[in-house]
């Protein structure tokens, strides 16, 4: 029977689990043989052999040392701002909110300077180019607040029901924090709150990584672009899995050598990579295949030779190399068609 | 009679159509390693046949431009009769298996259009390429199947020949008849 053996078996693996479970006991110097090793000087192992119980380390010791050069913040740092923000201008209120913009970065204020608006600008329309949603800035002041008659979601619903997707973030230079996001009302029922929330704190993470404002602002859009490409791509139903780390994001997004290459780093494969990806290549594969073949084809019939079969025919009609004749026509006239001299009789059959 | 393959006795052909036309006979030469194509162009007069010019043409020129290994047999010959304005085609012993007449009606059908207007070289050349064509297609059908273009040009059974084995078969029936008739009243012979 099998029993027995299940149960001999069953005691001897638990047996020998119990036995493991204990720790087998260290190894203990002989008394003789450490006197004469620390007579040579050296005892091998005495720091993990030691016997001795660590002294105990007071707890200020044990604090982690402030690295070098960085000194604690000063009291005007610490100080916290505490005057109102301002609104934003009157006069620049229509240029923001008057009508659905033209521009994907929105700055009538002239707060990001000509050439970071223009660095922006033309992220922006890469990322249009290259995405099926929409990114749109409005760019305020830091210390600027919105005015109160003007509600976000409101306007956004206004002016983004229709077209293309969009995201559109109201970014505060300089206070990366107050940033508001906001998504086009097709969009808002499918993209959950908390990944867009996700996306806002991680594109605050970034420009918070940051010291200088513009720097700042570029960092952010361009983690929030990476955010709206994986929404993108979760919309699309892409068996994708979570949205690269802020880390990662950074790596991908952190600009390395000025503007150009803050671009070409921030470039998300959008649908036209995928698009190449699943398509095009396999496509230009298949298609260079054929053009191949096809070429093998004609290089074949090019270089086709043919032969005829060669019998001994009798001489005729006293020829010695030809007495096949072959037919003969007329082009004379277009009123004798080929059609009607078809039927051709031979002269020696004529009448004279 | 030595001539060249391409031989415009008649002009109708400039240069840039001269080399036209050659670079199709080439084209056919290259293709089809045994034969060779020639055209002629002529005023042959009132008098002259276009068939027998052809024959007589094909059987006495030395086209000086052909290889020595391709002779008259392999030659396919298309003759221009600027005068009567008619055109025929005439071809040696090699290929008189495997072309017929209509074959080469056909080639010179499409042409008939292009002699119509003037465009002699154009005609020639369609005329060449239907012909490569035809070429083709009878080579190909020559590998599959010789015995069926062998029996056209097998020689036929003379009748002193045919008078013979008949003389023969009835000859062997004879004495098969005989022997069989021997052998069948053997056994009724009576014995002494």
């Amino acid at each position: 029977m099998n029993v027995p053996r299940i149960v001999i078996a069953t005691v001897l693996g638990l047996g020998v689990l119990s036995a493991a479970r204990q720790e087998p006991p260290l190894p203990v110097w002989d008394p003789e043989e450490r006197s004469a090793l620390e007579e040579s000087g050296w005892v091998p192992g005495a720091i993990l052999l030691n016997p001795e119980p660590l002294p105990d380390v007071p707890d200020a010791e044990v604090a982690e040392p402030v690295p070098p050069g960085l000194e604690n913040p000063t009291d005007a740092e610490l100080a916290v701002d505490e005057s109102p923000p301002a609104p934003v201008p009157e006069e620049f209120i229509g240029d923001y909110f008057a009508a659905r913009p033209e521009s994907f970065l929105v700055d009538p204020q002239g707060l990001l300077g000509s050439e970071p608006y223009a660095e922006r600008l033309g992220f922006l329309n890469y990322h249009a180019d290259d995405s099926s949603i929409d990114f749109f800035i409005y760019v305020f002041g830091g210390d600027q607040e919105i005015p109160s008659d003007v509600r976000g979601e409101e306007t956004i619903e206004r002016f983004f029901s229709e077209g293309v997707p969009a995201a559109i973030v109201f970014y505060f230079l300089g206070a990366p924090e107050r940033s508001i996001f906001y998504l086009s009302p097709s969009l808002t029922d499918v993209v959950a709150a908390p990944e867009q929330r996700r996306a806002l704190q991680s594109s605050m993470m970034q420009a918070f990584s940051r010291t200088d404002p513009i720097d700042e602002f570029v960092a952010f859009s361009v983690q929030m672009s990476i955010r709206i490409y994986w929404m993108e791509r979760m919309l699309s139903g892409d068996a994708v899995g979570e949205p690269p780390a802020d880390g990662a994001a950074a790596d991908l997004a952190a600009p390395v050598d000025g503007p150009a290459a803050d671009q070409a780093s921030a470039k998300p494969p959008g649908p036209l990579a995928e698009f190449v990806a699943l398509v095009a290549l396999p496509a230009a594969l298949v298609l260079s295949a054929l053009v191949t073949l096809a070429g093998l084809g004609f290089w074949l019939k090019v270089r086709a030779r043919y032969r005829f079969p060669d019998f001994e025919v009798e001489p005729r009609l006293g020829g010695p190399h030809a007495a096949g004749i072959g037919a003969v026509i007329s082009f004379a006239s277009a009123a004798s068609p080929p059609a009607s001299q078809r039927d051709q009789v031979p002269d020696y059959l004529r009448r004279l | 009679m030595r001539l060249q393959s391409l031989t415009d006795a008649a002009g109708l052909l400039r240069r840039s159509d001269r080399d036209r036309v050659s670079a199709v006979m080439d084209r056919i030469s290259g293709r089809f390693p045994q034969i060779f194509v020639a055209v002629y162009t002529g005023s042959l007069g009132e008098m002259a046949n276009l068939r027998q010019f052809g024959f007589w043409l094909l059987n006495r020129a030395a086209f000086e431009d052909v290889p020595a290994d391709k002779p008259n047999e392999a030659g396919i010959l298309l003759v221009i009769d600027a005068e009567s304005k008619a055109a025929g085609i005439t071809f040696g012993y090699l290929l008189d298996p495997f072309i017929e007449e209509s074959d080469t009606f056909d080639c010179l059908s499409r042409a008939h259009a292009y002699w119509l207007e003037g465009r002699h070289a154009d005609g020639i050349v369609k005329a060449l390429d239907h012909l490569a064509l035809v070429l083709k297609k009878r080579s190909r059908q020559g590998r599959r199947d010789p015995e069926r273009f062998e029996r056209k040009v097998r020689p036929p059974v003379r009748p002193s020949e045919l008078v013979k084995r008949l003389r023969d078969g009835h000859r062997k029936a004879d004495t098969a008849e005989v022997v069989t008739h021997d052998d069948s009243e053997r056994p009724s012979q009576p014995r002494t």
